[in-house]
């Protein structure tokens, strides 16, 4: 305690050691005030809050320095709702107490946190909304407005009271109850909530008084009481022990009525548990069959696509293999040039490599190259005509034989490799036309006419011919 | 019987947060003890007066 004039810290004296003052006065303003902030945190304690807001008032009339009342009274109004006047009452403490002071954390509290700012001043200024609404007659759009208010701020003292005040204009008692009992829970000495609720309960209690005294009338109607000597006794009355077939026929419908709630009650909570069972595997099922459809189709996929993969491969091999018949004529071709320049007497051995290559079926497919065609015609040149007598002799020799299986075959290559024999196409059309051959030997008979005019061999083509024409 | 028209009145609009601090500045902060120190600077002044008057 400081002194009022000079600022001196005070003794126990009822004057100031420094400047003299009397203060014995002003201790016991400062006493009274302090016994004013000592109720009201007692009031507070216990939730009394209008009763602490009262003391801590009086407490601030008498001593507006005494911080800590002031801050109580904050922190009390901050309870009830009341954030504004929370705030004021902490920003004078600051002023008056700048330093080691709890409502700086107070303020910093709500100042740092700018969604709850924005969250009671959505509050206040809903509840004068509401507070409009009410004044303008529209109670449903009020009654709407304080749900609101109350969901964001759910401690609002006067909101709740307003909520209630409405419900018990609209008569709804209950409602207005609860409302009153949720504000006695947060501050339990309020006089309007006191009021309001002592109203709404008026006005319920009737009909509990009603039912009350029935059922004590009820209970006193069930028993007997009367005085023996000291004691009282309560007899009960009109309560009669069952007898054997009355026993019985009570078992009978207990054991009717348990089955009844078993069938009707328990048997199809349990069925509809069963079918719910039934319904849970069944959709298991219906999911891994769908996995497994899809997997197959995916398989299926793969499968038409490695089958069309072989089908791709399977082509290639085949041109491959077509590329491999061509390698093979250039490679007998190669080997015929070789035995032919190693020894040219051996004329078989190159005609063999040479009927190997069959150019013709390349020469239809455009494949050969112009040297392959080159080499082949200049080797097929220096060899043919040795060829060609080597297979005429081996012919003629057959044909005289009359052995017209073997002539037929040499005579057809002595004339393939060399086209100017003209015997051996002439032998060969007589081979045909003695080996039955008719359309064969009319045909070479014909070339023989062509081929070499003019020669006895062409008069004596005609000559068969116009026999083969006679048979016919 | 509660009147509700009259217990309506009784409902005043809160303040708002902007106004808080007008309602700072304008809260009336005497206190007794400002009263006791003006009551006793004034007995004072009217003691002093009263002496000069006597002499």
């Amino acid at each position: 305690m400081i002194c009022y004039q000079c600022g001196c810290t005070l003794s126990e004296h009822d004057f100031c050691t420094n400047c003299g003052a009397d203060v014995a006065l002003y201790k016991k303003i400062i006493y009274i005030s302090n016994r004013f902030y000592n109720e009201g945190l007692e009031r507070a304690n216990v939730r009394d809050l209008t009763g602490a807001i009262t003391s801590l008032r009086q407490s601030l009339k008498f001593n507006k320095n005494n911080v800590e009342a002031r801050n109580l009274l904050g922190l009390v109004y901050f309870e009830t709702g009341e954030v504004v006047a929370a705030l004021s009452e902490w920003v004078i403490s600051k002023n008056l107490r700048p330093k080691k002071n709890i409502a700086d954390d107070y303020i910093n509290m709500i100042q740092t946190n700018q969604n709850r700012l924005d969250i009671i001043n959505q509050t206040i200024k809903k509840y004068n909304q509401a507070l409009t609404y009410c004044n303008q007659d529209s109670l449903d759009l009020a009654v709407i407005q304080l749900k609101k208010v109350l969901s964001l701020n759910p401690k609002f003292i006067r909101a709740h009271q307003l909520l209630a005040l409405l419900y018990i204009n609209s008569e709804e008692w209950e409602r207005a109850k609860r409302e009153l009992t949720k504000c006695s829970e947060i501050d339990t000495n309020n006089t309007v909530t006191q009021r309001y609720l002592k109203e709404v309960d008026e006005m319920l209690l009737p009909e509990d008084g009603v039912k009350q005294s029935q059922r004590k009338k009820q209970k006193s109607e069930d028993i007997v009481k009367y005085q023996s000597g000291n004691e009282t006794i309560i007899q009960p009355v009109n309560i009669r022990e069952g007898k054997g077939v009355t026993s019985l026929l009570n078992l009978g419908i207990g054991i009717i009525i348990g089955i009844a709630i078993a069938v009707f009650l328990i048997l199809p909570a349990r069925i509809q548990a069963s079918r719910a069972d039934i319904d849970e595997e069944l959709r298991k099922v219906g999911e891994q069959s769908d996995a497994k459809t899809a997997t197959i189709d995916e398989l299926q996929l793969q499968v038409n696509e490695l089958t069309k993969a072989n089908g791709d491969l399977q082509q290639n091999l085949e041109a491959y293999l077509g590329t491999d018949g061509q390698l093979r004529s250039v490679e007998s071709l190669l080997k015929a040039a070789d035995a032919y320049l190693t020894n040219p007497e051996e004329i078989t051995v190159v005609a063999d490599y040479l009927e190997e290559i069959a150019p013709e079926e390349n020469e239809d497919a455009g494949e050969n190259s112009e040297s392959f065609e080159n080499l082949y015609h200049t080797l097929l040149a220096l060899v043919g005509p040795s060829v060609a007598q080597a297979y005429y002799d081996d012919g003629y020799e057959a044909y005289r034989q009359e052995n017209y299986e073997d002539a037929i075959p040499n005579l057809e290559k002595a004339f393939k490799y060399d086209a100017a024999n003209g015997d051996a196409l002439y032998n060969l059309a007589n081979s045909y036309y003695r080996n039955g051959q008719e359309e064969q030997a009319q045909a070479a008979y014909r070339q023989v006419m062509e081929l070499f005019p003019g020669t006895e061999k062409a008069r004596k083509a005609e000559a068969f011919l116009e026999e083969i024409g006679s048979e016919d | 019987m509660i009147n509700f028209e009259e217990e309506l009145k009784k409902f005043h609009p809160s303040l708002e947060v902007e106004d808080a601090e007008e309602a700072i500045y304008n809260q009336d902060l005497t206190d007794m003890a400002d009263l006791m120190v003006k009551v006793v600077k004034e007995a004072k002044k009217a003691e002093i007066q009263a002496g000069l008057n006597i002499e």
